[in-house]
């Protein structure tokens, strides 16, 4: 254990990120409405080391309750559409929406037409688009910081 | 039951083949059932579809039951014998028609997703339980299903590649490497070394991120934040690699019908080789600081067990089956590919459990550093196959995914696809991860399903 830990405070001395400026967050509630699972394994990662997306007051939640953005990967199918929506209903106001990775945003979608619906912005108000295919983890962090930027300014 | 079809297959599996997958073809008239003989040798049984009906052979192979409920959601087929024939792509039923019934005092049901509580895929499950301890598990997934295998019909086999590749980022390369060597066959074209040699390296590429990232969550389904973030770190640094030789972290595109254009000069081999070393290094040691860490290993041992007996009849495959003391593995008989002398490796505690499925991993990353530094020991130049033995118009062929083995069957009228079929090893295990969970405490779901890191979005495709 002891290890471990001396192994990744070596990480992070290596990696040496600079410290955000800003004492803002949001909270950020993930559903997968149909996506080949690129853009899960790139969102996991933007909270590893290497880009650390904590740092900047962004960490996921486990209820759309408690969660400011609505992350939303995938082109939304017929199966998803409604818990898409339940958990849209359940977030507190005000909310937003991200569509994150080029199926979300309908960009060269591969699927039968009867199955899905289309992109998210069919179904959600869309508030950020992150394209992509998938985003990398560095594109996933830099658009959410220059979103909570904005929404702050928009805010004050 | 002196079905000729019936008969047939129980010739196959008396003759010591294993079932590999089962689906529905031309437009629902038949059904195809595929069986992987001890030498690797695919083996095709085909059934007309009479009246709307045919002869189940869940009996004779357990592991075809996801597949006859498929086939009889998407294309109206009754199997006779197959009863409770439930179903699984379609969701508006109720509750009795897709669950198995659980009574009893005390017996209760928890329902848990499509939508769950991390960055997780959507898949439902609905546990069926007394106090904390797991009756049963009934796996309702399919929400990401977008019909991939049906919309790539018609289009030509360049282009159906996409639809194989996009059903799953995860298992990217294999799904397309699987498409490849289907197409291939069916064209009746050979891979020379150099292209297997091309298709291997992306192969193990794959198998290395992904065998990285599978140990990272398995620390996460114990709680263990450090392990997770210095194995995750480590799946980063193979991702970075992927998009430094072939422009993509998930090398999407670099895999193509007919030949490869993948190129790598010295220097990007001589970079990918001193990478690869230095992520085996960092990730032996982050293996001996788990090895070591007792509260971590404490949580592993008979947790999800699978007896050797069970992973076969249910057809487990890859990691999960290894690590249940099922010695079979697609890449000892890859003739397609550069695994020449390739055998399978166990973990020295060879349980089922999830310390055994975590074990599995962590060798097979080693066996994959050092594939790797063998197959990139020169530059690769891009080639085309070769002309080989004549076309079909049935294709199949079956690749060692990080996940088990896949299963893909083309096939094609004049070079456009009239049916393709995509069977993961992520789809072969799902039946088994229930099977798992059964008997365990509701808390060790998440480890449990973590031990065996499934896609949800090529069992759905």
């Amino acid at each position: 254990m002891l290890t471990l830990l001396r192994n990744l405070r070596r990480v992070r001395r290596e990696l040496s990120l600079p410290a955000p400026e800003r004492g803002r967050s949001l909270a950020l509630r993930h559903v997968d409405a149909g996506s080949c699972n690129g853009c899960e394994h790139e969102l996991t990662l933007a909270s590893s080391p290497y880009y650390d997306i904590q740092r900047y007051g962004f960490g996921i939640v486990a209820s759309p309750r408690h969660a400011d953005v609505l992350l939303v990967t995938g082109t939304v199918t017929t199966r998803m559409r409604e818990p898409l929506l339940a958990a849209y209903r359940a977030m507190p106001e005000p909310r937003r929406v991200v569509a994150v990775g080029d199926c979300a945003l309908g960009r060269g979608v591969l699927a039968l037409d009867s199955e899905i619906v289309g992109p998210v912005e069919a179904v959600l108000p869309v508030d950020l688009r992150i394209p992509g295919c998938p985003p990398s983890p560095a594109t996933i962090t830099n658009a959410l910081i220059e979103f909570s930027d904005r929404t702050a300014a928009e805010a004050l | 039951m002196s079905d000729p079809y019936r008969t047939r297959v129980t010739d196959a599996l008396d003759a010591g083949c294993r079932f590999a997958g089962l689906y529905a073809s031309a437009g629902g008239t038949v059904v195809r059932a595929a069986f992987v003989a001890p030498d690797g040798s695919i083996r095709l049984e085909t059934a007309p579809v009479e009246a709307g009906r045919v002869p189940t052979i869940v009996d004779l192979a357990p592991a075809a039951g996801w597949d006859e409920r498929e086939a009889a959601d998407l294309y109206a087929i009754g199997f006779d014998g197959h009863e409770p024939l439930r179903p699984l792509v379609v969701h508006d039923l109720d509750l009795a028609r897709w669950t198995v019934a659980v009574r009893g005092d005390d017996a209760y049901q928890i329902a848990v997703g499509p939508i769950h509580a991390g960055v997780i895929e959507s898949g439902h499950f609905r546990f069926h339980v007394v106090g904390d301890r797991i009756l049963q598990v009934d796996t309702r997934l399919f929400y990401k299903h977008r019909g991939l295998e049906r919309a790539a019909e018609g289009r030509s086999l360049e282009d159906g590649l996409a639809y194989a590749m996009r059903a799953c980022a995860a298992c990217a390369v294999s799904n397309s490497v699987s498409y490849a060597h289907a197409c291939e066959e069916a064209l009746g074209l050979r891979p020379p070394p150099e292209l297997a040699r091309s298709r291997t390296i992306l192969l193990e590429l794959e198998r290395t991120w992904s065998h990285l990232n599978d140990i990272a969550a398995i620390c996460a389904g114990v709680g263990l934040a450090a392990g997770n973030t210095f194995f995750a770190a480590l799946t980063e640094r193979a991702r970075r690699l992927n998009e430094m030789l072939t422009g993509h972290r998930f090398l999407f595109g670099s895999v193509q019908v007919g030949g490869s254009r993948l190129a790598l000069d010295a220097s990007n081999v001589a970079a990918a080789c001193d990478e690869i070393a230095a992520i085996s290094a960092d990730s032996r040691s982050g293996w001996r600081d788990l090895l070591f860490n007792a509260s971590f290993q404490d949580r592993l041992p008979g947790i999800g067990t699978v007896e050797a007996e069970d992973a076969r009849s249910l057809g487990a495959v890859g990691p999960a089956a290894r690590a249940s003391g099922i010695d079979e593995d697609a890449r000892s008989s890859s003739g397609r590919l550069a695994y020449d002398g390739f055998s399978p490796v166990a973990p020295h505690r060879v349980a089922g459990d999830a310390q055994a499925r975590l074990e599995q991993r962590a060798i097979e990353l080693l066996q994959s550093f050092e594939l790797l530094a063998e197959l990139l020991d020169r530059p690769l130049e891009p080639v085309a196959a070769e002309r080989g033995d004549g076309e079909r118009s049935v294709g199949i062929a079956r690749v060692e995914s990080p996940r088990g083995a896949t299963l893909c069957a083309v096939e094609h009228g004049g070079g456009r696809i009239e049916r393709l079929h995509l069977r993961t090893g992520s789809y072969a295990n799902w039946p088994v991860v229930a099977h798992a969970a059964a008997g365990n405490l509701l808390p060790d779901f998440p480890l449990i399903n973590k031990s065996f890191e499934l896609c949800y979005a090529c069992a759905d495709r």
